[in-house]
């Protein structure tokens, strides 16, 4: 078996692939690529078991062969080539030989025997969907996706097909994030829960042109030019998040979003302890944070600009979660919808972009007086 | 110059008893355990008992064969509190600083209250006089010019003893008194001074610091300081609270798993309810094992910030069943919190079993506060599991 590729092409084609490759895995055949070819058709794939990338490209070879071939090392051989043109053969002893004008490296390859089978999604119903569009919809909502393994479900991000649209919906039990793209009403009402590796992964592979979708129950498929991605998906029930949002906040706070965000960045140096709390103290117009580092004997508070009509309260969030709320918003005026001190909050921009909705929800901490 | 006095209750455990039982007066008291059943230490004893040659932290058995005629008691832990609490408060009125360094023994700093009670040794009668009126408690104290002379002058008088140590004579006062009369000197150090021909406080301060710092480091250094009359001139009003713990000496060597389980999860109980209450989380658990020969483990993880016994209870299980490795009987557990922080009170969005719990765990600390820590038990063994009604509310 022989064939021949030119080193850029093919180092472009492996840096696709190779974020599917684990770190570390108890299983040692993970760690390979499998060059699957075929009528002059070179497929590379590469798998952890929870996600795969797989692409293709034309090479002239002379015969069909699978080889499992070490990820990280041809990678790092290929890639650190000049541009040259890169010679592949086998010898029949396990050996792959790469030759180019300059040297000749000599690795073992497995059979592809045991390497594992990647799923493969239907294609029947098929779902496109522009590539900013979709980066922004994970842009804005996959910070909120819990770290815990606790609750499975809330370690990945929902996308949620219905009448109102696309609906993304992130959460870890504190605070919750729904964005919904307007422009893909479905008449379907389905949930599919996308772990939070697989959204890492996507946002590297993401760029302005069209991605499609195909989506099982346990698996999805997406196609980003000529690569698929194909990942599991969180076969759980997603916390039945729309009973959670208030309906009742009529405690309107319009803030500049730049201006509160300047302000609870400086309040992040005294929120040290546990709760990293951070105190709003709102009364008619006027709204001061502010926060205490009790171990070091330091505090600080600030007057930010508002208007507020209703109940005067002191209200308790965590600052880093408000920190994040702020710096996934666009819109430079916000509203702050408040109940009482002991119930959600909801945070929206004033004015959302067409054809979409964006809303959050924080819950406060708990001020011990 | 600094006036601090050390105060300290004579037999405290004991005088306490004497208030709730008059018939023990004059009599070998020991508190500590029953020597019939149990074993344990001697807690306190009355100064009958120290005729026969008991004296605190002795076994109960030993003590027994001392003293068999004594009247040996379990001891009523609340009350001490409560009349060490009474104690605490009579101080309160005179002075401007109190540290309470042990439940029966209290430092308060005077310095410059001479115009307003006149002579010291003359106020200390006062409240001498005072405690023993309004409470019935023997107390002595000792005045000095820092904390180690005090404590050193109170207990040269015991009991209701008063002794002034004048500013500047620290050192000969002490000249003549062994060794083992400064505080932090145990067996172990008497019998290493001793092997040195160190008998006599004289014989310290007639070495070179240098001498003692080679021996024995920064502890010798503090020791020969000690023995020149010199000590912390100020008192540590605000103790920071660096742990919790609780331990249990089983009345006979267990061998147990089931056992030792049972009293390991009481004693988290204990701790956690104690942790709650102040509004703390801990992330680090140790625990405490002890063989019939006395050898001594201590095992300690840390986790993530908890107040849930759940949690802390599995946790120690965890380090115990490590730590007991040995097929021979267990004479002591324990358990003990570190490394605090306050709750983080953050709401949750969904009230699933973990947010359920926390209210659960809040509910709890407060009907134990309010009826006491037995009022509300967990469940823990499968016979628990079956009480009717209980299976969805089996926790630990």
């Amino acid at each position: 078996m022989e064939f021949e590729i030119n080193s850029k092409i093919l180092e472009k084609l492996l840096s696709k692939i190779i974020p599917a490759i684990p770190l570390r895995t108890p299983m040692p055949i993970l760690e390979n690529f499998l060059f699957d070819i075929k009528d002059g058709l070179l497929t590379v794939s590469a798998t952890d078991l929870e996600i795969a990338l797989r692409t293709s490209i034309n090479i002239a070879a002379n015969h069909n062969i699978k080889l499992v071939i070490p990820a990280r090392l041809l990678y790092d051989i290929v890639k650190s080539l000049e541009d040259t043109q890169i010679n592949f053969s086998t010898d029949g002893n396990g050996k792959l030989n790469i030759t180019t004008d300059k040297g000749f490296y000599n690795l073992s390859y497995l059979s592809a025997g045991d390497f594992p089978e990647i799923p493969v999604v239907s294609k029947e119903k098929e779902i496109v969907i522009g590539g900013n569009e979709i980066r922004k919809a994970f842009d804005k909502t996959a910070f909120a996706m819990s770290k815990e393994d606790m609750r499975p479900a809330m370690t990945g991000t929902l996308m949620e097909f219905d009448d109102d649209g696309l609906k993304f919906v992130a959460t870890d039990g504190h605070r919750l994030v729904k964005y919904v793209n307007k422009s893909f009403k479905s008449e379907l009402h389905e949930q599919y829960i996308l772990p939070e590796r697989a959204i890492a992964v996507l946002m590297k592979l993401i760029g302005e042109s069209d991605v499609k979708i195909y989506l099982s129950k346990i698996y999805a498929s997406f196609i980003i030019n000529d690569i698929e991605f194909i990942t599991r998906l969180i076969s759980e029930k997603y916390p039945s998040y729309n009973s959670v949002i208030p309906l009742e906040n009529e405690n309107i706070l319009i803030v500049n979003r730049t201006e509160l965000l300047s302000a609870i960045k400086r309040m992040m140096l005294f929120s040290t302890s546990n709760s990293k709390q951070v105190k709003f103290s709102i009364a008619e117009n006027s709204l001061e944070v502010s926060a205490e580092d009790i171990d070091h004997g330091s505090n600080a508070k600030e007057n930010v600009q508002c208007e507020y009509k209703g109940d005067p309260m002191d209200i308790g969030f965590n600052t880093a979660y408000v920190n994040d709320i702020l710096s996934h918003m666009d819109d430079d005026k916000l509203i702050f919808k408040l109940h009482s001190p002991t119930k959600a909050s909801i945070i929206e921009p004033t004015k959302n972009e067409e054809n979409e909705d964006i809303m959050m929800l924080l819950m406060p901490v708990r001020i011990n007086n | 110059m600094r006036t601090i006095f050390h105060l300290d209750l004579d037999a405290f455990f004991v005088s306490v008893e004497r208030i709730l039982d008059p018939k023990l007066n004059g009599k070998p008291v020991i508190v500590g355990g029953d020597p019939k059943y149990g074993r344990g230490v001697v807690a306190a004893c009355s100064y009958e008992a120290r005729a026969f040659g008991l004296h605190s932290a002795m076994p109960i058995r030993t003590a027994y064969k001392l003293c068999p005629q004594g009247i040996y008691l379990h001891g009523h832990g609340d009350e001490y509190s409560r009349f060490s609490k009474t104690v605490k408060n009579i101080l309160e009125q005179y002075a401007p600083q109190i540290e309470q360094a042990s439940i029966d023994e209290f430092y308060i700093d005077m310095t410059g209250t001479q115009k307003m009670y006149g002579s010291m040794f003359e106020f200390a009668t006062r409240l001498q006089k005072e405690i023993w009126d309004k409470i019935g408690l023997p107390i002595s104290i000792g005045i000095g010019s820092n904390k180690t002379i005090a404590k050193i002058g109170s207990d040269c008088m015991k009991p209701q003893g008063i002794t002034y140590i004048i500013p500047g004579m620290e050192k000969d006062f002490l000249a003549l008194m062994p060794v083992e009369t400064i505080p932090g000197v145990g067996k172990v150090m008497k019998q290493n001074l001793n092997s040195r021909g160190i008998y006599r406080i004289s014989d310290i301060t007639n070495l070179p610091s240098d001498y003692f710092g080679t021996a024995f480091g920064k502890y010798g250094i503090d020791l020969w300081r000690k023995a020149h009359g010199e000590g912390p001139e100020y008192l540590t009003t605000q103790r920071i609270r660096k742990s919790i713990s609780r331990e249990n000496t089983f009345d006979n060597d267990v061998t147990s798993d089931e056992e030792i389980k049972r009293t390991l999860f009481y004693l988290t109980g204990k701790v956690c309810q104690s942790l709650r209450k102040r509004g703390w989380e801990a992330s680090t658990i140790d625990i405490k094992l002890r063989y019939t020969d006395f050898q001594t483990l201590t095992r300690a993880k840390t986790i993530k910030p908890t107040d849930d016994d759940k949690i802390i209870f599995e946790t120690a299980w965890e380090l115990m069943k490590k730590a007991r490795t040995r097929r021979v009987g267990v004479r002591l557990i324990g358990i003990g919190l570190t490394n605090f922080s306050p709750l983080n009170e953050q709401e949750f969005l969904f009230e699933d079993y973990e947010v359920k719990r926390k209210k659960m765990l809040r509910a709890v600390t407060k009907v134990r506060d309010k009826f006491g820590y037995e009022s509300l038990m967990f469940g823990r063994t499968e016979e628990d599991k079956k009480l009717k009604g209980m299976e969805n509310y089996f926790q630990v």
